[in-house]
């Protein structure tokens, strides 16, 4: 208990230091929310004067002060571009990222373990052979390159699903549900692949190791041997790249996103760093490296639980 | 910002490969939302990011949507000749300070109240307030003021003489809006046109609604929805997957993807963007009229614009921002003169070449190519360029008029406004920071001249005058590049300020 404590205190202070050096970093990039609003033709003295009512004029450690004294309190600041709360914007993307990242999660993680169980069980069998180098194709792909052939192939040649999506951000879930197949089909052949691999080599080692042998000599029957013995040794790995690529179907979406016109938090962090909107780009930041923690801090934990060795090393 | 591009230009050539295959299949498709009899779904990029408003005097307008929402006091045809909108017609006194515009009886606004020349000052005024400081103003800041002589006659007083008043009305933003409507108009608008606001969704679907009884006849459409994009590319799949019906320009490129006629129509049309490389003239060694015409003409602006738009993607220009379809377009020649450059830059003191370097960013696209194209056909002159690669960013703020050398880029504007907006040697927006005050003078005589036929020759002195000193490299205007539906009927191939919303129709 005391490990985990640590963990989570050290977490935080990775946040909090880090939330700070991306403040000072977005800050330092050349325009800020007024000269994203006014543009090209924005005269110097409309400039001023947008700079002086948001108080963009502060000296940057004491806008530092007020917005993390704002963050604290949950605001999480103000579009000028946008004429917006940053809150309000982010929600509706949020929610659109993660239906679409839990649906990519549903179909590529529990068929990856799967098929890796199978072919790690097997790892001679040219079938097998055959399925993990396909696979390295489909993870060495550019996602645009994975995303335009679903495209071509389920939306133009067998029209089963919208092309791009055309509902707006704040579409009920039923509307956005036709849209968000192929996008995540997308993510889940890029994941799928990673999960799969890291599985199939897990078992492949783990059924060699002597105490599946002996649950083996014993007598054990082979379903009990899998459930009982093969997997909770092989899980391991494949939790530290499902907690990884978890992430990143929350963080990482901006290319496919971006190929399916998909109203996710990916698409908005590209138009809010093409617009120059800083105070929508800080909050999507921190709200990637708040995932990225989370999820190495409970892949660590769950590690724990499957593995008995490491339960009790901290004891 | 650049590993974005990059991967759009990447995938741009995916698309280009996958072309082929989806003519091929998109024969067997039958498309997922398809065609709505009575609805035009147009396909918009993401201009200004949420920050868009309805009202057409703000920096942020949202286009096309206020051209279907509001109409203009004068508007252009094919030809680009003034032709009567809200006004029907308009006359001036001999020194063309003094206009006066007699407006169309019986509009009404989509509220039901009635359009008249409360509305035309109101409107005006809004558009030349010094304070608000519209972008308008750089065009009709000639105005100074605005007056109702009856209900339905309005005068206006001109700061300057300037013949060509009505093709500056017929400006797409030059909208007639309601009395005091500024509080409401950016999310409510309320115009004239063929169209009425039904939802204002920026990032996501506008809708709008047919305004039966339209004084030029009811639209054909029912509705009109307006698609944001993120994304080209994805606007260009939206298109081919019959998503969407129209899109007012793609890249040139992408063309291929509509080439199968029986589905798509695509219409190429000359428009009066441009793209230029400026040069400081308060920087040696561009502040010498020689060296500026050696880095003009050593340049072949055929293989530039072919290179950069791809073949037949733009029209030449000899340095006058004067687009092709424009009255008043000096049709000079201008070759390349490698020999001549190299003279002109022994006589200005280098014989052995300069070195120079130009500044460009990926803020827009084409920006980084010509940069590229020009640097190679220059080089035989003597003339080396190196290429500063500036963040997107900050480009507008920083590099842009800052300096010595730089990319530009403008849209389409008349011959009297893009003149008097970005040559004068008084303009906000001088971007090479040159002072002539014969080309000044010259301007002002053009635009007060009341003769047709006069005023083309001064402005086509002009236009001589800036090839001959001009700090501005213009190469080409682009030509665009629309795309289609086959069932859309009624946009004819012309510049989209002269395209009539309301007789189009979706079969």
């Amino acid at each position: 208990m005391k490990d985990l404590a640590r963990r989570v205190i050290f977490s935080l202070t990775t946040f909090v230091a880090l939330a700070a050096v991306s403040f000072l970093g977005v800050d330092a990039l050349p325009g800020d929310g007024c000269t994203a609003l006014l543009g090209r033709f924005g005269s110097p003295a409309k400039v001023e004067a947008c700079r002086a009512e948001n108080q963009l004029n502060n000296p940057v450690l004491v806008r530092l002060r007020d917005w993390s004294y704002d963050l604290a309190r949950g605001d999480l600041g103000y579009s000028i571009k946008r004429d917006e709360q940053v809150l309000k914007i982010i929600l509706p993307r949020l929610r659109n990222t993660a239906i679409m990242g839990a649906v990519a999660a549903l179909l590529a993680f529990p068929s990856a373990i799967a098929v890796g169980l199978m072919l790690g069980r097997y790892p001679r069998s040219r079938i097998g052979r055959a399925i993990n180098q396909l696979s390295v194709i489909a993870m060495t792909l550019p996602e645009f390159v994975i995303a335009t052939m679903l495209w071509l192939l389920l939306s133009i040649w067998i029209p089963l699903f919208p092309g791009v999506n055309v509902v707006p951000s704040n579409a009920t879930v039923l509307q956005l549900l036709p849209n968000v197949w192929l996008p995540a089909l997308t993510l889940a052949a890029v994941i799928f692949a990673h999960a799969m691999r890291t599985m199939r080599a897990s078992v492949a080692i783990i059924q060699t190791m002597p105490f599946v042998e002996s649950a083996r000599l014993r007598g054990t029957k082979e379903r009990v041997t899998i459930a009982r013995h093969i997997l909770p040794a092989a899980l391991p790995p494949v939790v530290n790249v499902i907690a990884v690529d978890g992430a990143w179907l929350l963080t990482g979406t901006f290319v496919t996103e971006a190929v399916f016109n998909y109203q996710g938090l990916g698409r908005l962090a590209i138009d809010a760093i093409s617009d120059r909107d800083t105070a929508l780009i800080l909050p999507i930041v921190l709200f990637g490296l708040a995932v990225y923690l989370a999820a190495s801090l409970s892949a660590d934990m769950c590690v724990r639980l499957l593995d008995p060795r490491l339960r009790t090393a901290g004891q | 910002m650049a590993i974005i591009t990059d991967v759009r230009r990447i995938r741009k050539t995916t698309l280009a490969f996958v072309a082929v295959a989806s003519i091929a299949g998109a024969l067997a498709s039958c498309g997922r939302t398809p065609t709505v009899s009575g609805v035009l779904r147009v396909g918009n990029d993401a201009g200004f990011g949420g920050a868009e408003t309805m009202d057409p005097y703000d920096g942020n307008r949202t286009w096309p949507t206020i051209n279907m929402v509001f109409d203009r006091l004068v508007g252009v045809d094919k030809n680009f000749s003034p032709v009567a909108e809200l006004a029907l017609s308009w006359s001036s006194n001999e020194d063309l300070t003094e206009w006066t515009l007699q407006l169309r009886e019986g509009v009404k606004f989509h509220d039901g109240s009635v359009f008249d020349a409360d509305d035309v000052v109101y409107s005006i005024e809004r558009m030349i307030d010094p304070e608000f400081d519209s972008p308008i103003r750089a065009v009709l800041g000639v105005i100074s003021s605005a007056e109702t002589v009856s209900p339905y006659q309005v005068k206006l007083t001109l700061a300057t003489g300037e013949a060509d008043l009505p093709l500056l009305l017929a400006d797409y933003r030059a909208l007639m809006t309601p009395v005091d409507s500024q509080a409401t108009i950016g999310k409510n608008p309320i115009g004239t046109g063929p169209f009425k606001m039904q939802t204002f969704d920026p990032a996501g679907t506008t809708v709008l609604l047919a305004n039966e009884g339209y004084f030029f006849g009811s639209p054909k459409l029912q509705r009109i929805e307006i698609i944001t994009f993120a994304d080209s590319q994805s606007a260009s799949q939206a298109l081919a997957g019959d998503q969407v019906d129209l899109l007012l320009s793609i890249d040139g490129k992408s063309a291929q993807m509509f080439g199968d006629k029986s589905k798509f129509t695509l219409q190429t049309i000359p428009s009066g963007d441009w793209n230029a490389i400026d040069f400081r003239v308060d920087q040696v060694p561009f502040g010498d009229a020689r060296v500026r015409k050696a880095l003009r003409i050593a340049a072949d602006r055929q293989i530039i614009a072919d290179t950069v738009l791809g073949a037949g993607g733009g029209v030449v220009a000899c340095d006058t921002p004067v687009w092709s379809a424009d009255p008043y377009r000096w049709n000079g020649l201008c070759p390349q003169d490698t020999e001549g450059a190299k003279a002109l830059l022994a006589e200005a003191g280098y014989p052995d070449g300069i070195d120079i370097e130009i500044f460009t960013s990926d803020v827009e696209v084409h920006m980084i190519e010509l940069v590229t194209a020009y640097k190679d056909q220059v080089k035989d002159a003597g003339i080396r360029v190196t290429i500063k690669m500036a963040d997107a960013s900050g480009f507008w703020d920083d590099v842009w008029m800052k300096e010595p050398a730089f990319v530009d880029s403008w849209g389409q504007r008349p011959a009297t406004q893009v003149l008097n907006e970005v040559y004068r040697s008084t303009a906000t927006w001088n971007p090479t920071g040159q002072v002539d005050e014969t080309l000044d003078q010259m301007l002002d005589e053009a635009r007060a001249t009341k003769d047709q036929a006069e005023r083309k020759a001064k402005y086509t002195k002009i236009q001589e005058r800036l090839f001959e000193n001009s700090a501005i490299f213009l190469p080409y205007h682009k030509t665009l590049t629309r795309a289609m539906g086959s069932k859309v009927k009624g946009i004819e191939p012309i510049v989209i300020d002269a395209v009539r919303w309301e007789k189009i129709s979706v079969k």
